[in-house]
C-alpha cells in the first residue's frame, strides 16, 4: 500500500513538474506576445492575431459594418482569385506569415487590404504590450504606411 | 491566451494513393480522411480555428514506386469534405473555410477551399476548392498545417465544437 502511495506521488509530482515545464516553455515564447484581439487605428475591424506552426496570423473577427446593404454578409469580393470571393469577410486572415525576429520584432509576413485586393509586405513592430506599429509596404520597407494598433481584452461571459 | 487561441486536431489519417502519367511528373492522388479538429470553447460568435499537422512521406506513400530524390513539384486540391465529430452537427455554424500552411519562412499559407453558406440541415460540408492555390511548396515541406475556420452564428460557452474533414490533393512527383 505505502509502495502503492509513494508511486502515485512520485508520479503526481513528475506530471505536475512536466506540466509545469510545458507551460513555462509556452508562455516565455517571446513572439506569442503578439497572440491576442488587436483593433486598428480607424476602429472599424478587429483582428485576432494566433500561431499556427511558428508562425503568426491574423483574422478578421469583428466588423463595423458586417453586412452588405442587402443584408448579405460581406465576401472578399476584390480577392485576385475568383475562387475565393466567397470567402466571408469576417474571419479572412488578412496577416499572414508573420515571424517573430526578436527585439519586439515580426516580419517577413503580408498584409491584405480587402478593399482593393492588394497585398503588402508588413512588418509588425511592438511598442509595448497594448500598442503595434503595423507597417505595409510594396518592395521597400521605407516607402509604406504604418498603422497603429491597440490590443483588446478577451470578451467575458454575458450574464443570462 | 495562446493555451485559449490555439486549438489542436488530432489526425486520424488514411492515406491511398492512385498513380497515373503525365508529362513534366507523375501525378498521384493523395487523400486524407477523418482529420479531426477541434475547436476549443469558448468560442465567439464570427470565425473560429482549429488545426491539425499531417506529413506528406512519399517513401510510405508511393512504396515500391518511390524512387530516391522524388520531390512534389505542385499540389492541388481536389476536393475537401466538412464533417461533424460532435452530437451538435453543423448547428450555428455559417460557413467553412480550409487553409494550408507551413512553417517555411519563404512559403505563404493558401486558402484553398471555402463553403459559404453552408446549407440548413446538411449532413456533410462539400467545400468549393479553388484550383489556383498552389500547394506544392506547402506540401513539399514535409509537415503541413491544415487550419479549419468555422464561422459561428453566436458565441458558444459549453465546451468544443469538433469536426471531422476528408480532402484529396493531386500532387505533381517529379
Amino acid at each position: 500500500m505505502l509502495r502503492k502511495l509513494t508511486f502515485l506521488a512520485v508520479s503526481a509530482v513528475i506530471a505536475f513538474g512536466t506540466l509545469s515545464f510545458d507551460l513555462q516553455q509556452k508562455s516565455e515564447d517571446p513572439g506569442d506576445r503578439l497572440v491576442g484581439i488587436w483593433e486598428p487605428s480607424n476602429g472599424r475591424s478587429r483582428i485576432k492575431i494566433d500561431r499556427i506552426g511558428n508562425k503568426y496570423y491574423g483574422r478578421v473577427v469583428w466588423l463595423i459594418e458586417p453586412n452588405d446593404p442587402d443584408g448579405t454578409p460581406r465576401t472578399d469580393i476584390n480577392n485576385p482569385n475568383p475562387d475565393l470571393r466567397n470567402v466571408p469577410l469576417r474571419g479572412f486572415r488578412m496577416c499572414k506569415d508573420f515571424v517573430y525576429q526578436g527585439d519586439d520584432q515580426w516580419s517577413e509576413g503580408t498584409l491584405y487590404d480587402p478593399n482593393n485586393g492588394s497585398t503588402y509586405q508588413g512588418t509588425i513592430t511592438m511598442r509595448d504590450m497594448n500598442t503595434l506599429d503595423m507597417r505595409g509596404y510594396i518592395g521597400v520597407e521605407a516607402i509604406g504606411r504604418t498603422d497603429v494598433w491597440k490590443r483588446l481584452k478577451m470578451p467575458s461571459r454575458k450574464k443570462k | 491566451m495562446f493555451k485559449y487561441l490555439r486549438t489542436i486536431g488530432i489526425a486520424a489519417i488514411s492515406v491511398f494513393m492512385v498513380a497515373s502519367c503525365s508529362g513534366p511528373g507523375e501525378i498521384h492522388e493523395y487523400s486524407v480522411n477523418d482529420l479531426e479538429f477541434s475547436l476549443e470553447g469558448p468560442l465567439f460568435a464570427g470565425p473560429n480555428s482549429g488545426q491539425a499537422e499531417i506529413s506528406i512521406d512519399l517513401a510510405e506513400a508511393l512504396g515500391e514506386g518511390y524512387v530516391e530524390g522524388m520531390r512534389i513539384s505542385d499540389a492541388r486540391l481536389t476536393s475537401a469534405t466538412v464533417t461533424p465529430n460532435d452530437t451538435l452537427g453543423f448547428a450555428n455554424i455559417n460557413a467553412f473555410i480550409v487553409s494550408f500552411a507551413s512553417d517555411n519562412e519563404d512559403v505563404s499559407m493558401q486558402e484553398a477551399a471555402v463553403k459559404n453558406p453552408l446549407e440548413e440541415g446538411a449532413a456533410d460540408a462539400s467545400l468549393a476548392v479553388a484550383p489556383e492555390a498552389e500547394l506544392g511548396e506547402i506540401m513539399e515541406e514535409g509537415k503541413v498545417y491544415v487550419v479549419l475556420d468555422a464561422d459561428l452564428a453566436e458565441d458558444y460557452w459549453d465546451g468544443n465544437r469538433d469536426f471531422k474533414l476528408n480532402f484529396t490533393l493531386e500532387l505533381t512527383i517529379k
